[in-house]
């Protein structure tokens, strides 16, 4: 027997996802961009990939920093890969350096007159798609920016997928007293408003945290007050589970309620929940998008969607390349996504044909 | 199949059901709070002998199929005794219920729905095993592989999900789940009311055949009268949560004392165009078990009501067809 033998009627939903083309290739678009996105310092970075410097072989992408003196040069602070390239071809050297496909950093101004100011696109200087209003590229910050809305995502919705079934099943399954109560209790918490909690919390937050650590705390804030609405979909289908006869069958043979839920209920119910994982992905990237568009979400430098966007209608007129990467960047991720979604629906639907088809 | 008489002292009933009550909250208005009680079942008393089966009928909502979810503990019964081989379980915790939960078994209407439909064929037969951690892996393979030989499936069937199989054979599989354990008791609760007709007595053949291989006793659950008299030693007739008559199986048809039991006797369709029966049709439904009629419950619609039938209860008589109406007092 195989490692994995996957049920028949899995391998068939399996199946029909695949063969839902648009889906299927958005899916593998979006697994490509994140497996990409990885090691993404090996494509859009200043720093270099390979610099050859007398003989020796350096590999700065990942290893620790080194000042200009390593390499001949008169500072001692860390070097800049793209003059040292400059350097090397102007000497004539056998050294040389090669660069990520695009040489910049997502944090590192790069004003060639000196003002930070928006540059249009230029393929010449390498900024394919432009600076912001701080001379960062573009690119380089939408690249980031995306994935670490992917990232803050999927972690997003795997902590809201892990209280939300954990407590609507402990309401479906135990039911009575237990249930009532949570579920009231569900009520007036999710009638806090979630977007003044941000502000209170953040507005309490001491100087002294680290980018990650805030990031960190956004997620928990905004999980703390996403998880409720998973709880609905999980209590009833668990109340259904739990009435079949299946389970009495389960019961009558003196099953222990641990194995009822973790071996008969949760199988049962979690593939329906699959089908929403898709569209809570889209409603966290938009609502972080939406926070940091409204300077609530990711503390800054950190690149994000939201805040090219928000730069962007500011400079509409004098620089619209900025909202229009942005937008479109937006607008490509949330359609993917939305495809992805379409498909897993579709490919779970037990009525074969759809309007989607 | 020999038909073993009540009467029989020698000889200990395996399950004796004494004044059984299962009594389910009504939860009304926005506090939920519990007003009345749906009385499912509301004093029963029986006995099943080993080797027995006896047949339970009545109407859909008459607490049958409650009665046989209180004897296997699914629910806790408000009231009363379930004496399995002298012992009180009507009261018992699920720890102190494993040893008896290898002994009363239980097979299910609908296959589909007791047969859980992400697990194996080989999952479902080996879970019992499992629970009750008998045996190791290499031991439980080789039961699973005889249970399945036992009701008639092909070995190959360990690997297969239950929607990849018929009716018929879906429930050989929630047959062989409930023989497992080799248990003294199984409740069957409408078996093949599910099933084709074609196939029902296949099924039927099974369950008397594996009755006399393993000294089964069965508590065989049916609405269709037809079915319960192939199987049955002695039927019991219910009537909305109470037991109105018992009798042997032979003597039930001949001889129906209770006018609910010869309405379903009358009811019962005979294989002869020639045939022209007195077919007794009850008016009305079944009253709400929540607001059972006063006196005995079934006076709202009987045919041979008599004032003290809307005073006072009847009670089961004593002799060899007992029988609870007013009309043999």
């Amino acid at each position: 027997m195989s490692l994995i033998k996957l049920n028949p009627q899995t391998a068939k939903k399996l199946r029909r996802f695949r063969e839902i083309k648009r889906g299927y290739y958005s899916f593998l678009i979006l697994v490509g961009f994140l497996l990409l996105s990885l090691m993404g310092e090996m494509l859009i970075n200043n720093r270099a990939l390979i610099v050859s410097y007398e003989g020796d072989l350096y590999f700065p992408t990942y290893s620790a920093f080194h000042p200009g003196t390593d390499f001949g040069l008169d500072y001692p602070y860390e070097t800049n890969y793209r003059d040292l390239q400059r350097h090397f071809e102007e000497t004539g050297s056998d050294n040389w350096v090669l660069m990520p496909l695009i040489p910049y950093s997502p944090f590192e101004n790069d004003a060639s007159s000196g003002i930070f100011r928006p540059e249009a696109p230029n393929a010449e200087r390498q900024h394919y798609l432009g600076t912001d209003t701080t001379s960062r590229d573009i690119l380089a910050r939408l690249f980031y920016g995306t994935r670490i809305a992917l990232i803050f995502s999927i972690g997003f919705m795997a902590a809201v997928y892990l209280i939300g079934v954990a407590v609507g099943c402990a309401m479906g399954y135990l039911g009575g007293m237990f249930d009532i109560l949570s579920q009231r209790l569900i009520e007036i918490w999710s009638n806090i408003p979630f977007l003044y909690m941000v502000i209170i919390v953040f507005s309490v937050i001491p100087d002294g945290f680290t980018i990650f650590a805030r990031i960190l705390i956004l997620l928990s804030v905004m999980v703390l007050f996403s998880w409720t609405s998973m709880t609905y979909y999980m209590r009833t289908e668990t109340y259904k589970e739990k009435s079949r006869d299946y389970v009495a069958a389960a019961r009558v043979l003196g099953a222990s309620n641990t194995r009822i839920v973790f071996r008969h209920i949760l199988p049962n119910v979690l593939s329906t929940l699959v089908t929403f994982m898709p569209f809570t992905i889209v409603s966290a990237i938009s609502a972080i998008t939406a926070l940091d568009f409204l300077g609530f979400g990711l503390p800054p430098p950190t690149p994000s969607l939201g805040e090219l966007l928000k730069q962007g209608t500011q400079t509409l007129r004098t620089a619209p390349w900025i909202v229009m990467s942005a937008f479109g960047t937006l607008v490509v991720l949330l359609t993917l996504v939305t495809f992805v979604g379409e498909a897993i629906r579709e490919s779970f639907d037990p009525k074969k044909f759809t309007l989607y088809k | 199949m020999s038909v073993i008489p009540l009467q029989v002292k020698s000889v200990d009933p395996i399950l004796s059901v004494r004044d059984l009550k299962m009594h389910f909250p009504v939860k009304e208005g926005i506090f939920m709070r519990t007003g009345r009680f749906n009385k499912a079942v509301d004093g029963v008393n029986f006995d099943i002998m080993p080797g027995e089966t006896l047949g339970l009928v009545g109407e859909s909502g008459c607490g049958k199929s409650t009665l046989g979810r209180c004897i296997s503990r699914l629910y806790q019964p408000t009231a009363g005794e379930i004496r399995f081989e002298g012992r009180d379980i009507a009261t018992l915790k699920r720890k102190e219920l494993m040893p008896f939960r290898r002994d009363i078994q239980m097979i299910f209407q609908d296959p589909m729905e007791s047969l859980n439909a992400r697990h194996t064929v080989g999952q479902i037969l080996e879970e019992p095993f499992q629970i009750h951690r008998i045996g190791d892996r290499a031991y439980r393979q080789q039961r699973v592989k005889e249970l399945l030989d036992v009701v008639g499936l092909p070995a190959r069937s360990v690997t297969r999900y239950p929607f990849e199989f018929s009716g018929g054979q879906r429930q050989r599989i929630g047959i062989a789940r409930a023989i497992a354990l080799n248990p003294k008791l199984i409740i069957c609760d409408e078996p093949v009311s599910a099933l084709d007709v074609s196939i029902q007595s296949q099924i039927l053949n099974l369950l008397i055949d594996l009755q006399t291989e393993y000294k089964l006793s069965y508590l065989f659950i049916a609405h269709d009268l037809a079915v319960v008299k192939h199987i049955s030693d002695r039927i019991a007739i219910m009537y909305l949560g109470r037991i109105v008559e018992t009798g042997a199986g032979e003597s039930i048809y001949r001889t129906a004392r209770h006018p609910y039991t010869q309405s379903l006797i009358s009811a019962i369709p005979v294989p002869d165009p020639h045939h022209h029966s007195h077919r007794q049709i009850l008016v009305g439904d079944v009253p709400s078990p929540i607001n059972p009629p006063s006196g005995c419950s079934f006076h709202t619609r009987c045919p041979k009501v008599m004032e003290v039938c809307r005073q006072t209860s009847p009670v089961l008589s004593q002799d060899q067809q007992p029988v609870a109406c007013h009309l043999y007092e």
